[in-house]
């Protein structure tokens, strides 16, 4: 059995940072790449300042923000504005498979590191520009983050409830899923091509469009149908109840989702059969779902008596599609499944001690994929990285040091 | 479509997939189709109840009308084939050594039952990868539990990051969870394929809906890790002041005025509320607004809706979009899908693409290349297949004659 991992050998000089940059780096690290994350004291990663910190102690190298999305890189400093920087890179570029970043268009360019100068180092290079909206096209000099990106696609919009202010899903949800599986994919196909044919090329990834590509079936509702959406709560298309129910508690709720009629039934029995379910009238989830609105009052009524937790395993025993709406402390320390898969990786951190990081939602039966070593110190491998991989001498590194190149 | 691009091989070129039609697998399948791979739908004879998901054209239910089906399925193949017959079984083990990848969403125990799980389809064939995308994973105490979206976000605890806080938490649209899983599937299948073109050797890759929305908790999870606070939810509020959705003349924009790497923004945006003459600007210039302490504060957020709100509802969204960019601030306009439509951006980038829908004539715009890989492009292969269209092509090629496909098809069997 191989117990390979999938990215061994695979080298990444990664300029990405703060959110969607930094999270697809973590996907291919994990996987076994050698990320090398290129910071400076000059143009700190935001995220290194972003809470929440180890114990509310604010420091560079205490973010949680920073730290999760960071595992199993390494971190040199490097002041690109120095003149001498460059040099430095391209001895690191010319042992590397992939160069990262998710700047706007134009700043690799001012570093002498865009595809063309790049390609001249590295012949075969993989580059990913993930910048916002592309390098081409009228608002390619556009920034934005993950919310911009949520906003700008539609995707904002069309999360909330009819009649209010868009509310998004409370984070920058982009950066978390959507971009970077989008971004990891497209490198290792680049990395298949490349092992195939020995040729590198360019990712031009404009960070709104993955977004606006999960929304096919509604751009197309409105391109065929003239049918333009909107936010809905959480209504489904045809089924109900389908959406959120109080139980008991503080802030606790369950998801219930009755895909079909004999769900309803095995509902009404684990709810005790209460006298209005069985009216003729909800039997059927065409009447359901036109009544979902009444329907969905009076079942809130109904499991408001009820632990989330005990109803979630009562109707699942039943079949009937339902979870708790889990808080952070329940997906920490409630959640058995995600206990089982130890998706939760402690790991001990020079300053930060041991903390939680996010495995990848995936295991192999035969590859090795984990993580390897927590968020690096801001520099914690400049020498290592410098001496034993770029091949610097002692002189050499007294001299970039004493310059204020590894600022 | 042009020759050259006709030409411009795919990087996943040679891959061939085998994907046994479900929610969890079909964005999966259409990542690896566009890039190249040759990804054959596999479906019961009936076809798959992906066919049944609206909207459908012209709002009229049917085999080939599902958009999101018509979306979700470009650049396949179809067969049809009844896996919980013994017969297909056994065709399905012949189709599996044709190929390099299996993707499935079944709930786990059934390819068991089908005697077409891992450990069989490897015993087969030792180089196959299998990706199974399911609620809550292959193993633990919830592997046989129903997952929906809905349920995937609530126990992935993203559900109850969203909504407003007087009122109860409110779910992403667009079944992002069945969607995560499936883009998750698309990363883990191709790292498994790295493995099996380096050694020969397979896998199984066994993907959570639930964990993959998991890893959307931003830093809730760090929150609660780190300094024993839970978060919720907070749409309707700003952030940081300055951060939020605000109205305006036709609708809302997102501003960034401060917070998370944006606190360089904050200058660049009291300038140009100084430049727009904004009435009681000058309570935004003390030194405390660039402080990240102050900024948190409820008193700064009410100070900033009282002097910027009420000017933004006088402005139109195209033009706090454009000169806020013009400015070098992260302004965003809170488009409409109409929006996306005329967003010159995406037009500059050919973004949309036309497909023939073969059935009913339309025309069928949807969303096109996700990234641009300048060596290996993006490709379109062509509309979802109709029900049962490659079966003579892919049957034969296996060897089966047309007799033998008659009686099959009579059987039931395809």
């Amino acid at each position: 059995m191989s117990v390979r991992k999938p990215l061994e050998g695979v080298r990444v000089t990664d300029f990405a940072w703060i959110g969607a940059g930094s999270y697809s780096t973590k996907i291919l690290a994990d996987a076994g790449a050698d990320v090398i994350k290129i910071e400076s004291s000059t143009r700190i990663d935001s995220l290194r300042l972003g809470a929440p910190y180890k114990d509310g102690i604010k420091g560079v190298n205490r973010s949680g923000y920073f730290a999760d999305r960071n595992s199993s890189k390494r971190s040199i400093t490097v002041n690109m504005k120095h003149p001498q920087a460059l040099g430095l890179l391209r001895r690191l570029i010319e042992k590397s498979d992939v160069i990262a970043n998710n700047f706007t268009p134009g700043v690799m360019e001012r570093f002498g590191l865009g595809y063309e100068a790049v390609r001249n180092m590295k012949p075969d290079i993989i580059y990913l520009g993930m910048s916002m909206q592309g390098s081409s096209g009228p608002q390619r000099h556009y920034l934005g983050y993950g919310s911009s990106m949520a906003s700008v696609t539609g995707f904002q919009q069309l999360t909330g409830i009819p009649g209010r202010e868009p509310a998004g899903t409370g984070t920058n949800y982009p950066d978390h899923v959507p971009n970077p599986c989008h971004a990891a994919f497209a490198v290792l196909a680049a990395l298949r091509h490349r092992r195939r044919t020995g040729q590198g090329q360019r990712i031009d990834f404009a960070q709104t469009e993955p977004m606006v590509a999960l929304l096919g079936p509604t751009i197309l509702d409105l391109t065929v149908n003239g049918h333009l959406q909107d936010a809905r709560g959480n209504d489904h298309d045809t089924a109900a109840p389908y959406g959120v129910f109080g139980c008991t508690g503080n802030e606790r709720w369950i998801a219930i989702c009755v895909m079909n009629d004999a769900q309803w039934q095995k509902l009404g029995a684990v709810l005790g059969q209460p006298a209005w379910m069985q009216e003729s009238r909800w039997a059927n989830e065409v009447a359901r779902h036109a009544g979902r609105v009444e329907l969905g009052e009076r079942l809130h009524a109904e499991t408001q008596g009820w632990k989330a937790e005990d109803l979630m395993q009562a109707l699942q025993e039943q079949g009937v599609p339902a979870g708790v709406v889990e808080n952070a402390k329940d997906v920490i320390e409630w959640d058995p499944q995600l206990a089982h898969r130890g998706h939760w990786v402690p790991l001990d951190h020079a300053e930060m001690g041991r903390t939680l990081y996010n495995c990848p939602p995936f295991r192999f039966a035969n590859a090795a994929v984990e993580l390897t070593r927590p968020a690096p110190l801001m520099g914690e491998h400049t020498v290592e990285v410098c001496r034993d991989l770029v091949g610097l001498d002692q002189g050499e590194m007294e001299l970039l040091s004493a310059l204020g190149v590894f600022e | 479509m042009t020759a050259i691009a006709l030409s411009t091989p795919g990087a996943l070129e040679g891959l061939r997939a085998l994907e046994l039609a479900s929610p969890f697998t079909q964005y999966c399948g259409k990542m690896l189709a566009e890039l190249g791979a040759e990804v054959i739908l596999v479906e019961p004879p009936g076809g798959a109840l992906v066919r049944q998901i609206p909207p459908f054209i012209g709002g009229v239910p049917g085999t080939e009308r599902s958009l999101s089906y018509n979306y979700f399925n470009t650049s396949k193949q179809g067969i049809t084939l009844d896996l919980d017959t013994e017969q297909g079984q056994a065709l399905f083990h012949k189709l599996a050594t044709t190929v390099d990848i299996v993707l499935e969403g079944d709930t786990p125990g059934t390819m068991s039952r089908r005697n077409c799980d891992y450990t069989r389809l490897s015993a087969i064939k030792p180089a196959i990868v299998m990706t199974s995308i399911t609620g809550f994973g292959q193993t633990g105490p919830w592997a046989s539990y129903e997952a929906q979206d809905l349920v995937a976000l609530a126990t992935g605890g993203f559900l109850y990051l969203g909504g407003f806080p007087d009122a109860p938490p409110v779910g992403a649209y667009g079944n992002q969870a069945f969607l995560g899983a499936a883009m998750y599937g698309a990363v883990g299948t191709l790292l498994a394929v790295t493995n099996m073109e380096a050694t020969g050797q397979g896998d199984h890759v066994d993907v959570s809906m639930q964990e993959s929305m998991v890893t959307a908790l931003e830093n809730a999870v760090q929150f609660y890790d780190l300094e024993g606070k839970v978060k919720k939810r907070h749409a309707g509020e700003q952030r940081w002041a300055g951060t939020a959705v605000f109205e305006c003349k036709d609708g809302y924009i997102y501003m960034m005025a401060s917070g998370i790497g944006a606190n360089k923004f904050w200058p660049l945006s009291l300038q140009w509320m100084i430049d727009e003459k904004i009435p009681g600007v000058e309570r935004l210039m003390g030194e405390e607004w660039h402080q990240a302490e102050y900024v948190i504060q409820d008193e700064a957020k009410r100070i900033f809706a009282e002097i910027f709100g009420p000017w933004c509802k006088t402005q139109l969204k195209k033009y706090l979009f454009e000169e806020g960019q013009r400015r070098h601030i992260p302004m965003a306009a809170i488009n409409s899908v109409a929006d996306l439509l005329s967003s010159p951006q995406l037009a500059a980038r050919g973004f949309f693409v036309d497909v023939q829908h073969a059935a009913t004539g339309t025309n069928l715009r949807m969303p096109g290349p996700p990234y641009q890989l300048l060596g290996t492009p993006w490709r379109l292969r062509g509309p979802a297949p109709e029900l049962g269209q490659d079966n003579e092509k892919v049957y034969r090629s296996m060897g089966i004659s047309g007799q033998e496909l008659t009686r099959l098809a009579k059987e039931g069997v395809i």
